[in-house]
């Protein structure tokens, strides 16, 4: 209870504040609307703006599934074979550190369906952390552990299920949950580089339509709930990486 | 003396590092016997265990057992339990990697033997490290080990935990006769629990000591007599000759 009081008294006091900066000063709504203004919009254009959300969100959750499979995929492959890893990992590291704005223009040239493309963009924005996280949860199961597993003769397959998957699966949870608002961004930044409209319309490209209309009130009302959808999508993964690991593993174990 | 459960001829182990971690070793062991291996920390007990379990390969020598495969169990100093997995399913494996049948009967008869029936759907992280080496030594023994191999595995409890582990440990092998091979740092343990000493030299380990020791009736009233105390007298002083030993060479 008490943590959650905090900081609610003080976003409170930030939008009294801004409220009453924005009214006392007479600010002009297309340079800085109020948050009542922004309410305002969040309520009149509310199904619209939830319905391009609805749009963004497949994407992230598409593209999120997507890294997390091929994320783990990729990981276990690099880990069975110590040459593949040496060889491609640095690739991975490379996907990582790009900037996906600077690949944007070439998948848009090259993929003609636009939700494959913003798929694409988006999945290159998460799938790292999940790579990275789950190769390194492979690492670190317990050598005696492994020595037990092959002291009782088991093959290769039982040894990675019943060993080295659940060695890595707290790891794997935790680069999910990076990965989830890494997804989000990247669709996010996809839309707005793709310049998606009509047909594939999500939230950014409305965010980015209000406000080259000077619509601030609606744009920000568009951030207010992209802002929301990540935070919702943390919390969403931190729930399930608790009840997955609930029984066994630290990072779960203050759960009431 | 029948066939030996495993013989070791000559068998030398040098890390790839460059550590010569045994000097050659020849030592064969009874089926059916209690064996303790005591030595000081870094003389290769760890190392001879692990060879003798197959999980390392010796760079001389050579040894042969009997145990069929399959049929070595190890104990770690740690429980070693995979703390994702029930009790139950921690003292499974072995059973499971096999693919033995009837899985769930020699689970609980396991469970049972160690004193922890009714624990089976507990998680490793709700147990005592009393109550976790005993699932440690329910799942060496679910499969009826023919070779019970035993890395100073109380090493980490309190006296308390540990002599009644002995105790209970003694009583298993006297109703099962596993051929047991245990390392441990404690003179009194190892009487009271062996039918024979090996005493190891400080690193290259070899063999400088091997003793049999003859105790009437062993049960846990065995650590108050004469005997006991006489024993423990003279593998102590016959370890302080090895630690000597190791100095002089
Ligand atoms: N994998 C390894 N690589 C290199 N040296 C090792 C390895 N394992 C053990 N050693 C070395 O071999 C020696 C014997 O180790 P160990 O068998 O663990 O001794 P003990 O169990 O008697 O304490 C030590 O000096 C140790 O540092
Ligand atoms: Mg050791």
């Amino acid at each position: 209870m008490k943590p959650a009081i905090m900081p609610a008294v003080f976003g409170l006091l930030v939008l009294t504040l801004w409220e009453s900066a924005v009214r006392i000063n007479g600010v002009p709504e297309y340079i800085l609307p109020s948050p009542t203004a922004i309410i305002m919009a969040l309520w009149t254009s509310g199904p619209e703006l939830l319905g391009a959300l609805a749009v963004t969100l497949q994407v992230t959750v598409a593209a999120l599934i997507l890294a997390a499979v091929t994320g783990a995929g990729i990981a276990f492959a690099l880990a069975q074979w110590k040459t593949a890893e040496q060889t491609l990992f640095p690739y991975a590291v490379f996907l990582q550190v790009t900037p996906i704005v600077t690949v944007a223009p070439f998948i848009i040239i090259w993929v003609e369906n636009i939700f494959v493309v913003l798929l694409i963009l988006a999945w290159m924005s998460a799938v790292f952390p999940i790579i990275s996280n789950t190769l390194l949860g492979l690492k670190s199961a317990d050598a005696n552990l492994k020595d037990m597993f092959r002291l009782y003769g088991a093959s290769r397959w039982q040894t990675a299920t019943r060993l080295l998957a659940p060695s890595a699966l707290p790891y794997f949870l935790g680069g999910l949950r990076i990965s989830g608002g890494l997804a989000l961004i990247g669709t996010v930044v996809a839309e707005m580089v793709a310049g998606t409209s009509g047909t594939y319309s999500g939230l950014a490209s409305r965010l980015m339509e209000a406000s080259y209309r000077l619509e601030l009130a609606r744009a920000l009302a568009c951030f207010v709930l992209l802002s929301a959808t990540g935070f919702a999508l943390y919390l969403l993964l931190d729930a399930l990486s608790r009840r997955l690991l609930r029984h066994w593993h630290e990072s779960a174990r203050h759960e009431s | 003396m029948s066939e030996s459960a495993i013989r070791l001829n000559r068998v030398a182990k040098t890390f790839p590092n460059g550590t010569v971690a045994l000097s050659p070793v020849t030592l064969s062991i009874a089926p059916g016997s209690f064996t303790s291996l005591v030595g000081p920390s870094g003389c290769g007990k760890s190392t001879l265990l692990r060879l003798i379990a197959g999980l390392t390969e010796p760079t001389a020598g050579a040894m042969t057992r009997t145990a069929r495969p399959g049929g070595t169990s190890f104990v770690f100093q740690d429980a070693t339990l995979m703390p994702w997995a029930t009790v139950a399913d921690n003292v499974a494996l072995p059973l499971r990697l096999a693919g033995v049948a009837d899985i769930k009967t020699k689970v609980d008869e396991a469970l049972e033997r160690v004193g922890l029936a009714g624990f089976g759907a507990s998680y490793p992280r709700e147990l005592s490290g009393g109550m976790k080496m005993r699932v440690s030594i329910a799942r060496a023994v679910v499969i009826g080990p023919e070779l019970l191999l035993m890395d100073e595995p109380f090493a980490a409890l309190d006296e308390f935990t540990r002599f009644k582990l002995n105790d209970d440990l003694l009583a298993l092998w006297q109703n099962n006769r596993w051929t047991v091979i245990f390392v441990t740092h404690s003179i009194r343990e190892a009487v009271f629990l062996s039918d024979r000493i090996v005493i190891m030299s400080p690193r290259p380990g070899r063999v400088v000591a091997d003793m049999a020791i003859n105790l009437p009736q062993r049960d846990a009233d065995l650590r108050l007599g004469h005997d006991f105390a006489d024993q423990c007298a003279r593998v102590s002083a016959a370890l302080g000759d090895a630690m000597h030993a190791g100095a002089a060479a």
